[in-house]
């Protein structure tokens, strides 16, 4: 075993726990002294997780103006985790879970199909939206059912319990991965993912983010795409990057 | 042929000091590297993490122990290949179990720092890995008993 696995020991210690989802009002670690803790990683692995972090956080995803550029990034990144298998599958995850919901939005937004699906979707379900458009769930019900609750929050306007739920489903496939990883590099990045939708949450004002949030979507919903902004679970309240600086 | 076998024996001697030595360093750097993050997270309780994280400490003196009972008056054909069988095996077994402590215990420190309750729980795993240390220490010093002089 490698002295730098002593070296995560420390690091994933020295992390305080963050507990479920909407559980806590305040993070249990600020971003100052995440940043610190973030200072014992491999330079490689700082590189990695500051891309991770880009292209799943909305502050990073804000920058792009095409959904095909937010893909490409994706893409990118994937390629670029080629060592980290278990990475890799976060990141389509997210990336899946984004086309999901951009297709719940394009649809209550009265599009009648899913048109050029490669150019606003991506990963695994992009045929079977296409091909199960007017369904609910988009003929995934049987195994992701809170596709279809999703819908029906949509079509109630309730946004913020759509959010809770989106948020949920991107903390379990966080749990899922994170339950194989304990002391190394994907534990930390496990981590600080779990982190940047917590301190997210944790800024939410509910009855200013549901105005917010309305505003956000009306605005969106203007424009030719949904894939990027508009559909990730996270929406801000700043578009700067979480942990800006760290990873310099 | 003799040579080689009291080669062997010289061997079996000291490789329970030698491999319990290596297991106890590796487990007390996996363990302390545990504790002390740990520590930067906690306004308190420091001397329990870093207690803790000693425990693999004990493979080296059970290993120092299994030396000294299969120390002869000399090494020769008619005892080399008893000392290199249980002192190699022994060793083994205390290079792995230092080894599997000290992870078992960065787990436990880690654990038990989001859960302080379940602190002692969390060291039973190691506490039956020290079990199986002393199991071999106790059975190679029964061994050590018949080995001809």
């Amino acid at each position: 075993m490698p002295s730098r696995s002593h070296q995560y020991i420390a690091l994933v210690a020295s992390l305080p726990h963050l507990g479920k989802l909407f559980s806590r009002k305040e993070v249990p670690i600020s971003e100052y002294r995440l940043k610190q803790r973030l200072a014992m990683l491999e330079p490689a692995h700082t590189r990695l997780l500051r891309e991770i972090v880009e292209v799943t956080a909305w502050a990073g995803v804000a920058r792009y103006d095409q959904d095909l550029d937010v893909i490409r990034h994706a893409t990118a990144v994937i390629a670029d985790l080629k060592d980290y298998p278990d990475l890799q599958e976060l990141v389509a995850s997210r990336m899946e879970t984004r086309t999901l919901i951009a297709a719940l939005r394009r649809r209550k937004d009265g599009q009648e199909a899913a048109g050029d699906i490669q150019s606003w979707g991506f990963g695994r379900w992009c045929a079977q939206i296409r091909s199960n458009w007017s369904d609910p769930g988009f003929g995934l019900g049987h195994f992701m059912p809170w596709v279809a609750e999703a819908h029906r929050q949509l079509l109630a306007d309730d946004h913020i319990a759509m959010e809770r739920l989106s948020l949920t489903q991107v903390f379990d496939q966080l749990d899922q991965v994170g339950a194989r990883h304990e002391f190394d590099f994907e534990a930390v990045a496990i981590y600080v993912l779990r982190w940047v939708i917590v301190e997210r949450w944790s800024r939410y004002d509910q009855s200013e983010a549901r105005v917010r949030l309305e505003s956000l979507l009306h605005a969106a919903l203007e424009g030719p795409d949904a894939t990027g902004p508009d559909a990730d679970p996270d929406y801000p309240e700043d578009t700067s990057l979480p942990l800006e600086g760290a990873f310099s | 042929m003799n040579e080689f076998v009291v080669a062997l024996g010289w061997f079996g001697l000291y490789a329970p000091v030698a491999l319990g030595a290596i297991g106890s360093a590796w487990g007390c750097a996996l363990g302390g590297s545990a504790a002390i993050g740990a520590m930067l997270d906690s306004d308190g309780g420091y001397g329990r993490f870093i207690g803790v994280s000693l425990m693999p400490s004990s493979q080296v003196i059970y290993g120092i122990v299994i030396m000294f009972s299969l120390q002869q008056s000399s090494v020769d054909a008619a005892n080399g290949a008893a000392l290199f069988g249980i002192g190699v095996l022994s060793g083994f077994t205390m290079l792995f179990t230092g080894i599997r402590q000290g992870e078992v215990l960065a787990s436990a420190i880690h654990a038990s720092k989001a859960k302080p309750e379940i602190f002692g729980i969390s060291l039973a795993p190691a506490a039956v890995l020290e079990g199986f240390s002393v199991f071999a220490l106790v059975f190679a010093l029964v061994l050590a008993g018949s080995i001809p002089s």
